[in-house]
């Protein structure tokens, strides 16, 4: 729906200022007779109701241009008016006024059915507008042709209703009469209950829009099928026309209260007022702001994300990552500061017809918001933190427990076997051959030399003597060496870095190296070293299978070792694509 | 004094034995180590799964019987063991030591244990006799 334009308003405005005129004029002097008693308050009221409708239709179309209800109240507002035609004495004034005499009452059934938005949007919501509107023009028109209605020329109160008056004819209700009052009732009822059931499943703070439409819907909708029922409940005359004039009361004001509901948002800017006072009385709580918000809001589960930039990332006020996708009953609002997004409202989605009001509350709490997204991009760091240092005691009581079962498994299996040579020969001395005995000995020697090798390649697992005795130049290219894939080392300055760096470094090249020849199966791995800019960037390359796990233990310790000293690690490892290691790190 | 001598003679001679480790060089040399020492080596196997499949087959004395063993832990199988009909007796060995396994030894169904440089035949006797038993009787 398109804003409304000042010249169009101001048009409709006088159009229906005319219609009312009109309206009085043709039950004044259309040439029937109005009971002079009925004549003033008839006039007053319904003027009232018609200019209501305009009046106020024409506010709502304009404070809010995104709901067709506006639209339709002033449609309404002139149907009301329209059907005054029938006041005029003449035949075509007859026809126009019997067609037109109920359309008021089927844009009554369509704005009730899809407020506050005034857009039908499911079926059972189409089904109601349709046949609101097959019962009023279409089906008089049918009457007309097909019975032929007559009009009582010149005499008694202008017909169809247009007067509220005691039906002074007796009622004798044909059986079609009955069939059509029997649908309008049933069309009333089913109306009566979809509103219910929209109020009913509302969210908080969709029913501040919907309450004051609704209870004056009711009420009016209620007093239409009393009064259309009241011969079935032989309710006397008088107690109907009394309901038919309080109806039509309550249509005066009505309007009023759908404006209400419209306009909710914008009379609750006090309320914006208030929350920005109560940010400021201290220093924000993470669940304070949230309860701000959504009190200001009538929402109470709008829930509040973070945005961190540098992690690209939604985190919750504790610092704990958080998913933020559309979902079909949520909507989601982003609140800027200075043109960043700092922050997502995730809420009813009721609050997006009220665009002005969640602005009017990001643009206050964006301090306090800016403030405790901060405080959250610290706690979730922390929580960074907490979880690096625990995996990094993790992997180092990992280390411990694999040099145990390495000593356990190797160097002492050997060393317990030469025990057992060495007792099995002294038992043997002087019983067996110089022969027997010396293979015994050669055997215990062989398990000793690779109890030797093994406890060497231990000792270089837990520290590579190399690495701080020649640095990291050599050291790569004895890694590079032992390794069982053709490992080539490219280019490595001929300088020391500090411990940390060259170590860092030379666990990043080794823990690569290992998961090239266990895991990735490569036939060729490249290993480069580079420093530019104060960092050292250390890159290990091999022709693998690819889809390295980078949340395995493995990778995940080299990225904690490396982050300790400020740096990064990034891998990059697509399916059947080779895996590449980057670590840089700050060597200044 | 003479009640134990007496019993120990009931056994039979030379306690038929199955070395269950996963170590080749340890069996191949345990073997030769109690063989000198008069015991009989029936035979050997290399995992649990093998040591039950051993002691159904050749129905032993004895099981000297690694605590580390590629599929089950020896306690596991120590229980296995003892569930089986004319269950054998299980000694353990491990490269550890006793004091590593805490109480676990005292807590399982094996008669003891023996570190693995302790191995002889003597000290898999002492064990088969049970702590409190008089060493003599293994002459």
């Amino acid at each position: 729906m398109q804003r409304l334009r000042r010249r169009t308003r101001a048009t409709l405005a006088a159009a229906g200022a005319a219609a009312g005129v009109a309206a009085a004029g043709a039950l004044v002097w259309g040439g029937y007779r109005v009971p002079a008693d009925l004549l003033a308050p008839t006039l007053v009221l319904d003027l009232a109701v018609g200019w209501s409708f305009i009046g106020v239709g024409l506010v709502a179309w304009t404070r809010r241009p995104d709901s067709r209800t506006g639209l339709l109240m002033v449609v309404l507002g002139f149907a009301w008016f329209a059907r005054f035609a029938v006041a005029v004495d003449t035949r075509t004034g007859f026809v126009v006024g019997v067609l037109v005499g109920s359309v008021h009452l089927s844009v009554l059934v369509h704005l009730l059915v899809t407020f506050p938005g005034g857009r039908v949007q499911d079926r059972g919501q189409r089904v109601l507008v349709t046949v609101g509107y097959l019962l009023s023009a279409p089906l008089d028109a049918v009457f007309l042709v097909v019975f032929g209605a007559q009009r009582q020329l010149g005499e008694g109160p202008p017909p169809n209703g247009l007067v509220i008056a005691p039906s002074n004819g007796e009622f004798d209700p044909s059986g079609v009469d009955l069939a059509v009052q029997g649908v309008v009732v049933v069309l009333f009822v089913s109306l009566l209950a979809t509103v219910f059931t929209r109020w009913r499943s509302a969210g908080p703070a969709q029913r501040r829009g919907l309450t004051p439409g609704a209870l004056g819907a009711a009420l009016i909708v209620v007093t239409i099928l009393v009064e259309r029922t009241a011969v079935l409940l032989l309710i006397p005359p008088a107690v109907g026309v009394a309901l038919a004039w309080s109806a039509e009361v309550v249509l005066v004001v009505w309007p009023l209260a759908l404006l209400l509901g419209l306009l909710r948002s914008q009379l609750d800017r006090s309320a914006v007022s208030r929350l920005i006072v109560e940010l400021g009385a201290g220093l924000p709580v993470p669940e304070r702001l949230r309860s701000a918000l959504a009190a200001t809001l009538h929402d109470p589960s709008l829930e509040l994300a973070y945005w961190l930039p540098e992690r690209r990332t939604f985190v919750d006020p504790a610092g704990a990552p958080v998913r933020v996708a559309p979902a079909r009953d949520r909507a989601l609002t982003y609140l800027e500061r200075d043109g960043r997004q700092i922050a997502v409202l995730v809420h009813d989605p009721a609050l997006a017809g009220e665009p002005e009001l969640v602005a009017a509350v990001a643009a206050g709490a964006g301090l306090a918001v800016e403030n405790d997204r901060l405080h959250a991009e610290v706690r979730s760091r922390l929580r960074e933190v907490q979880a690096s240092r625990a995996r990094i005691v993790e992997a180092a009581d990992g280390a411990r427990r694999r040099v145990e079962r390495d000593l356990h498994d190797g160097a002492q299996q050997r060393l317990v076997t030469v025990a057992l040579a060495l007792r099995l020969a002294r038992t043997q001395v002087g019983t067996a051959s110089s022969a027997e005995l010396a293979a015994l000995l050669d055997e215990a020697g062989a398990e000793l030399a690779g109890a030797l090798d093994e406890l060497r390649e231990l000792a270089r697992g837990i520290h590579p003597v190399l690495l701080t005795d020649a640095g990291l130049g050599p050291a790569l290219e004895s890694l590079a060496e032992r390794c069982p894939v053709p490992a080539v080392v490219a280019a490595v300055p001929a300088r020391r870095w500090a411990e940390a760096v060259e170590q860092t470094c030379y666990f990043v090249v080794s823990e690569a190296l290992a998961n090239a020849v266990k895991h990735a199966g490569a036939a060729q791995v490249v290993v480069e070293v580079r420093e530019t800019a104060g960092r050292l960037r250390v890159e290990v390359g091999d022709d693998g299978a690819g889809g390295a796990d980078v949340s395995g233990s493995g990778l995940r310790g080299l990225a904690d070792r490396v982050a300790t000293l400020g740096g990064e690690l990034t891998v990059h490892s697509p399916r059947s694509g080779g895996t590449r290691v980057i670590a840089t790190v700050p060597c200044a | 004094m003479v009640g134990a001598v007496r019993r120990c003679q009931a056994r039979p001679v030379t306690p038929r034995v199955v070395i269950v480790d996963d170590h080749a060089p340890f069996r191949s040399l345990a073997r030769r180590l109690l063989v000198a020492g008069g015991l009989s080596v029936v035979g050997e196997a290399a995992d649990g799964a093998g040591a039950l499949a051993a002691v159904r087959a050749l129905a032993p004395d004895v099981v000297l019987l690694d605590v580390q063993l590629p599929d089950l832990d020896g306690f596991a199988v120590a229980e296995l063991l003892a569930g089986e009909p004319d269950a054998p007796v299980v000694v353990l060995v491990s490269s550890r030591a006793l004091l590593d396994y805490g109480s676990r030894v005292a807590a399982s169904t094996a008669r003891g244990f023996i570190a693995k440089a302790d191995l002889s035949s003597e000290t898999l006797l002492h064990v088969i006799r049970g702590p409190g038993r008089p060493v003599p009787c293994s002459g």
